[in-house]
């Protein structure tokens, strides 16, 4: 794993444009950065990235598993005890997920560790799959990088073959708030891969969802919503008033609810629970857990929120001493503590690895880099080339 | 409840659009009646093939038909007369209106499968010499064996009476953005 400066495609602006994405004189595409690349080998991507992503992927199922039959464990996750059954349902049922993104430390060498999983509402996935391999076949062409690099990047075709295996029969409905333009952007982009894989889709705001008297979502012509892919955190659902409508709706969500189990950080200390010591894991307890406090002690660790986003709330203690701490509005939220794996430094930036998984396997890899520990919302995406 | 009478606006922009796009629309053969009776007459289709689209449609009139709360507002969109109770009650056990089944689209048999469901088609009362199907697509005017657009021949959505909006959004508004 090496961090390699580059020159940067000429006409940015114009590149930019072509994709929709915001381009700043001086600044260059907001959350995009190429004036360098990491470049891995194809065994560090196999073995170190792609195996292990898998590998956990079965622990954390291995978790949801044990949670859906474990009321103590959803209580602990904070799920309100409505959607119990429902999201255990969902489960035995094998209603089918599409994608998320694990977020890795990696040193280059050595296990990657988990860090989190967002596996529920993942952004950056258009950059991924579209724009870091447009950026690779430009750059190639181009001779800006060597002869013969290729990408961890199966993301858009794994899109497009998993959604006829959705069993989605009619009208699917795609939902986010259209304020934001990571959740927007997403949300198109899976709209546009569904469409590619023949299915007939309408987007429409959360705010906009609709309840009729017996208790159906609909949509602004009153269409029955069966299929809901939506962008929107499933505790967020959950919590709302049109939350109590949830589970006898009929509708079938993508991501599924039990994915409610995995989008929280409170799978940490579920996963070290049960696969303590295991390569690819950290440490992990909830706060109030009496491990916490003897974990505590040892004076490194990181805190987080159960449930924050974008790297918000986040406390990094080592060595008796805070390195860091991120504002939010997550502050009350119940933490767990974490073990500190400090992210590389490579020329100031910290890169974080999110390796995406569709379908279940793991097909994507996209580079994100801050200028502190934690990754937040001014990380800049690095595009990634594997050559041996 | 959303009413038909708010849609020539969005049908203007889209006519524009249709006029620009139309040379381009796949379309697909089908097979329009007024009723049942029109369709045993005609040769293209036994009276086997006739009951059967006849009955499928009917079937689906009830749940893919829009909804109204006040009969009135349905008959500014359908005409006067041409609304029926719908087999639903709002929650306060008020009456739920729909159009009525003004006719059916069937497919062509194609060796010797249809190429589509049946569906009910409605007429409004701004222009009733057109059919509509349930999703509000225009499918002309002529019955007996036709061309329409073949994103008019997919299957129709169950309609409802929405009761209200809004009870989602209101976390982004507090915490933001979704994105992780």
């Amino acid at each position: 794993m090496q961090r390699i400066p580059m020159t940067e495609r000429p006409n940015l602006a114009g590149i930019a444009a072509e994709h929709d994405l915001e381009y700043i004189a001086g600044k260059g595409i907001t959350g995009w950065d190429e004036s360098a690349y990491y470049q891995f080998t194809m065994r560090q991507i196999e073995e170190d990235i792609e195996g292990p992503a898998e590998e956990i992927e079965d622990l954390c199922f291995q978790v949801v598993d044990r949670a859906v039959n474990n009321e103590e464990v959803l209580r602990r996750l904070g799920i309100a005890e409505p959607f119990w059954d429902y999201i255990a349902e969902s489960w035995r049922n094998g209603e089918k997920n599409l994608y998320g993104r694990m977020d890795l430390s990696y040193q280059g060498k050595g296990p990657v560790k988990l860090l989190e999983y967002n596996a529920d509402t993942p952004t950056a996935l258009y950059e991924s799959a579209v724009f870091q391999w447009e950026w690779l076949e430009h750059a190639t062409e181009l001779k800006l990088i060597p002869q013969g690099c290729d990408q961890l990047n199966d993301v858009h075709e794994s899109i497009v073959q998993t959604f006829p295996q959705l069993n989605i029969e009619t009208l699917s409905h795609f939902a986010c708030n259209q304020v934001f333009e990571d959740d927007k952007g997403t949300l198109e982009y899976l709209e546009e891969c569904a469409r590619e894989a023949g299915l007939e889709t309408c987007f429409l705001a959360m705010e906009d969802i609709g309840v009729d008297d017996q208790g159906r979502f609909t949509d602004l012509d009153d269409r029955v919503i069966t299929t809901l892919v939506k962008l929107y955190p499933w505790e967020w659902i959950m919590a709302e008033d049109f939350g109590r409508h949830v589970p006898a709706s009929g509708v079938q969500f993508i991501e599924p609810p039990w994915k409610a189990i995995l989008s929280n950080k409170g799978l940490m200390p579920l996963l070290w629970g049960m696969f303590e010591g295991h390569p690819n894991l950290l440490p992990a307890f909830f706060e109030d857990d009496p491990a916490a406090a003897a974990f505590a002690d040892t004076g490194s660790y990181v805190r987080k929120p159960m449930l924050s986003r974008q790297g918000a709330n986040i406390e990094i203690v080592h060595e008796g001493k805070t390195l860091c701490h991120s504002d939010g509005p997550y502050a009350n939220d119940v933490h767990i503590l974490q073990g500190f794996q400090p992210l590389p430094e490579f020329d100031g930036g910290y890169p974080l690895l999110g390796c995406w998984l569709v379908a279940s396997k793991a097909v994507g890899l996209c580079v994100r880099e801050d200028r502190t520990l934690v990754t937040g919302k001014g990380a800049r995406f690095v595009p990634h080339v594997i050559l041996d | 409840m959303k009413s038909w009478s708010s849609v020539p606006v969005v049908l203007m922009m889209s006519v524009s659009l249709v006029a620009l796009t139309a040379c381009e629309e796949p379309k697909v053969g089908a097979s329009i009646y007024e009723s049942l009776d029109q369709c045993k007459r005609d040769t293209f289709s036994t009276p086997d093939q006739c009951e059967g689209s006849f009955k499928e449609a009917r079937n689906q009139h009830a749940t893919v038909a829009p909804k109204y709360s006040s009969e009135a507002d349905c008959q500014a969109d359908f005409g006067a007369g041409k609304c029926e109770t719908a087999p639903y009650k709002t929650s306060n056990g008020g009456s739920v209106f729909m159009p009525l089944m003004m006719g059916y689209m069937m497919g062509s048999m194609i060796g010797g499968r249809r190429s589509m469901m049946s569906q009910p088609l409605y007429r409004s009362a701004k222009s009733p010499n057109s059919f509509r199907t349930a999703e509000n697509r225009n499918v002309g005017a002529k019955t007996g064996r036709t061309n329409v657009a073949k994103s008019a021949t997919s299957r129709p959505t169950f309609k409802s009476a929405t009761r209200s909006r809004g009870g989602f959004g209101s976390s982004s508004r507090r915490f933001g953005s979704s994105a992780t």
